[in-house]
């Protein structure tokens, strides 16, 4: 039935707009109820395919509905609502509004069923998501956020050129399976390809194209880095799954992102931006297993955006909360927090036991889905670097964080819980990460192929226990070598920051120089004195020539006319005896002729 | 506070010591665990993910350090 599908993202994008009309309490229950109202929608929702308007010439379809369109949509919309639980108490409504525009927009990218719409739904994310940047409104925050603009929508135009180019070789838009194989692209079509699969990595932070993200997340709001930790990169993974399954490139960037994040976040000071690189180093994961493309893989990957959505808002709520109490994310000036806030100590533990697979928490049963397709393929170079960034996340995520946050050097900062509604979110992610953990059953059954894995064979928990254990023991040995230093690392936004800072100098310095003092002598000799002197030329010939003509034809024709004057003297006797005279002469000329 | 109470306990040299003891169980155990799934050389030997565990953290540690003290971290200002 036609009835049933009401597009999760109307309560978002329409719904929200009632927002700033309203105040306290039922500002925060009206909230509720669109974020609650939306996930009934796609809970309802039969499959199939819904919503499809012409415009102009193109088909455009809002509503296509499958099994992988709505496992994402489950848990967009769940994340919806802790996102939302964790950020009541904002009084800014335009953070509020610019939060359900982003998700909203994630919604609408989910169920497109054409290009165009996916596109406008792309960009609505990123226009709306910069707002959660800029509203920490701090000047750092404000220049994050114009780059984070620049990079989606380079990404933006470069996927919309890859569309184009599509629709110009197939004449057709519809959202289908269109990977890209090989490295380089041979002719249009592949061409157009590569251009939707680059437009694709921009917004899942591969890099070199991904350092917008961990610029921007420790850039916004509180609550801003939540959602944005959830939404723009598991988005991307989507359109992956659904246009570039079976890429092979896309293993590679995968494996690289996976390994990418865990050494940054080696380095990492901020908190936040530590979390932002094992977004990069978790997604690498996904990029991976749908480069790989087998249906244990796309389950995998599907379930692993699942499960990261939720354990990594977690850890992002649980580090903003301290943000929010203390005001800094820095680990150099953190440390002893357990004291004053053990219970957010022990919900951003739960998201790091999970980020890491530790059995019986989510990632375990999602990851290890991953990993295992690729041991299943037989590769087994990246199955061991998958590995090797497990060993990573754990190092940083489950240890570093917490340990330098919560423990560490006792700093005597002033601090509490949180307020109560970021507490609550919390609570139900940290529910979500150990029951998903233990009771995975209905995420499987939501996945779009059926499942073959059990994840908790013996020797697979007994390998991953080994792994992490040994880690912490290595953490533990080597913890003088990972006190942080107030420093950030360098990352590929050098180079459009310093390529910007060096465009800047150029035109200010030499190009302003050249301008006035070489290219202004140069005109005046080159350009400006030869066209006075054709122009004078010109001037001439228009006096003398063409002038002279058009006065010589008026002479011409006064004359002319004075002597018809003798003729037209206007008196009757004149023109009688003139034609008189005529026919005289003619019947002389008839006579002389016979 | 009793959860603190809790965490303070957890941080006695005692509980490093049954840390140490559940690491010895870990690689003892898997001389016995059953292995149905073989992926390749490694998960046929006893001990190879512990071992596994532990280098990839040193190794990750090393590298990441050193690619960051040669070039990759600057001061806060950098870019200002």
């Amino acid at each position: 039935m036609i009835n049933d599908f009401i597009h999760p993202a109307v309560f978002y994008l329409l719904g929200g707009l009632l927002i700033p009309l309203l105040r306290g309490k039922v500002k925060q229950g009206y909230m509720l109820l669109l974020v609650v109202a939306a996930f009934l929608a796609v809970v309802i929702m039969p499959q199939g395919t819904y919503g499809v308007y012409e415009f102009l010439n193109w088909k455009l379809t809002f509503g296509n509905v499958d099994k992988l369109s709505k496992v994402f949509a489950y848990i967009f919309t769940i994340m919806g609502v802790i996102g939302v639980i964790y950020s009541l108490h904002v009084q800014n409504d335009g953070e509020h509004l610019a939060a359900f525009y982003y998700v909203g927009g994630s919604l609408g990218v989910t169920f497109a069923g054409d290009f165009l719409t996916l596109f406008l739904f792309w960009e609505i994310m990123a226009f709306s998501s910069v707002f959660l940047v800029w509203y920490r409104k701090i000047p750092a925050s404000v220049a994050s956020g114009f780059r984070y603009l620049l990079w989606h929508v380079a990404g933006g135009l470069i996927l919309l050129a890859g569309i184009i180019l599509y629709y110009s070789v197939s004449g057709d838009l519809t959202i289908r399976h269109l990977p890209f194989h090989g490295w380089w692209p041979g002719d249009i079509e592949g061409m157009a390809l590569f251009l939707i699969l680059l437009g694709f990595i921009f917004n899942a932070g591969v890099p070199p194209f991904g350092a917008w993200l961990p610029d921007a997340y420790p850039a916004a709001t509180v609550t801003g880095a939540v959602f944005m930790s959830a939404y723009t990169t598991k988005t991307a993974v989507y359109a992956l799954i659904r246009v570039c399954a079976g890429s092979e490139i896309l293993i590679i960037l995968g494996v690289v992102m996976a390994i990418y994040g865990v050494v940054y976040a080696v380095l990492e000071n901020d908190a936040r931006r530590l979390l932002a690189y094992h977004i990069i180093s978790q997604v690498g994961y996904m990029v991976a297993g749908v480069g790989l493309g087998t249906q244990m893989a796309i389950n995998g990957v599907t379930a692993h955006a699942f499960c990261h959505i939720l354990y990594k808002s977690l850890l992002f709520m649980g580090i903003s909360s301290v943000l929010y109490v203390t005001g800094t994310a820095k680990l150099t000036e953190l440390g002893g927090l357990y004291k004053t806030m053990p219970r957010t100590m022990i919900y951003t533990i739960i998201g790091g036991l999970s980020i890491s697979a530790f059995p019986l928490f989510s990632g375990f049963v999602s990851k290890s889905m991953t990993v295992t397709a690729f041991g299943e393929e037989h590769l087994m170079w990246a199955f061991i670097a998958l590995m090797l960034a497990s060993a990573g996340t754990f190092l940083h995520t489950g240890l570093k964080v917490p340990y330098f946050i919560w423990f560490g050097k006792d700093r005597g900062i002033k601090a509490q819980e949180p307020p109560r509604n970021m507490e609550i979110a919390m609570i139900i992610g940290s529910i979500f990460c150990i029951g998903l953990g233990i009771f995975y059953q209905p995420l499987y059954a939501l996945l779009p192929y059926p499942v073959h894995f059990a994840p908790y064979t013996a020797y697979h928990t007994w390998e991953t226990l080994q792994i992490l254990l040994f880690t912490q023991l290595g953490f533990f040995l080597l913890l003088k070598k990972l006190w942080c230093e107030n420093t950030i690392s360098l990352d590929t936004d050098w180079f459009p920051r310093k390529g910007a800072k060096g465009l800047m100098w150029f035109s200010n310095k030499p190009l302003a120089n050249t301008e006035t003092n070489f290219i202004g002598e140069v005109y005046e000799f080159i350009i400006q004195k030869p066209i006075m002197k054709v122009a004078q030329l010109m001037q001439t010939i228009d006096t003398v020539i063409v002038d002279g003509t058009v006065h010589n034809l008026g002479r011409f024709t006064i004359a002319w006319s004075r002597m018809i004057l003798l003729f037209q003297s206007g008196q009757i006797h004149h023109y009688a005896m003139f034609m008189t005279a005529g026919v005289v002469a003619l019947i002389v000329m008839i006579v002389r002729l016979f | 506070m009793k959860l603190v109470n809790m965490i303070e306990t957890l941080r006695t040299k005692t509980v490093k010591k049954i840390a140490y003891g559940i690491l010895v169980l870990l690689v003892m155990v898997d001389f016995i665990i059953p292995r149905h799934e073989v992926h390749f050389f490694g998960d046929k030997i006893p001990g190879f993910w512990s071992l596994f565990g532990f280098s990839a953290c040193v190794v990750i540690i090393i590298v990441s350090k050193w690619l960051g003290k040669n070039g990759l971290m600057k001061d806060e200002d950098y870019y200002d």
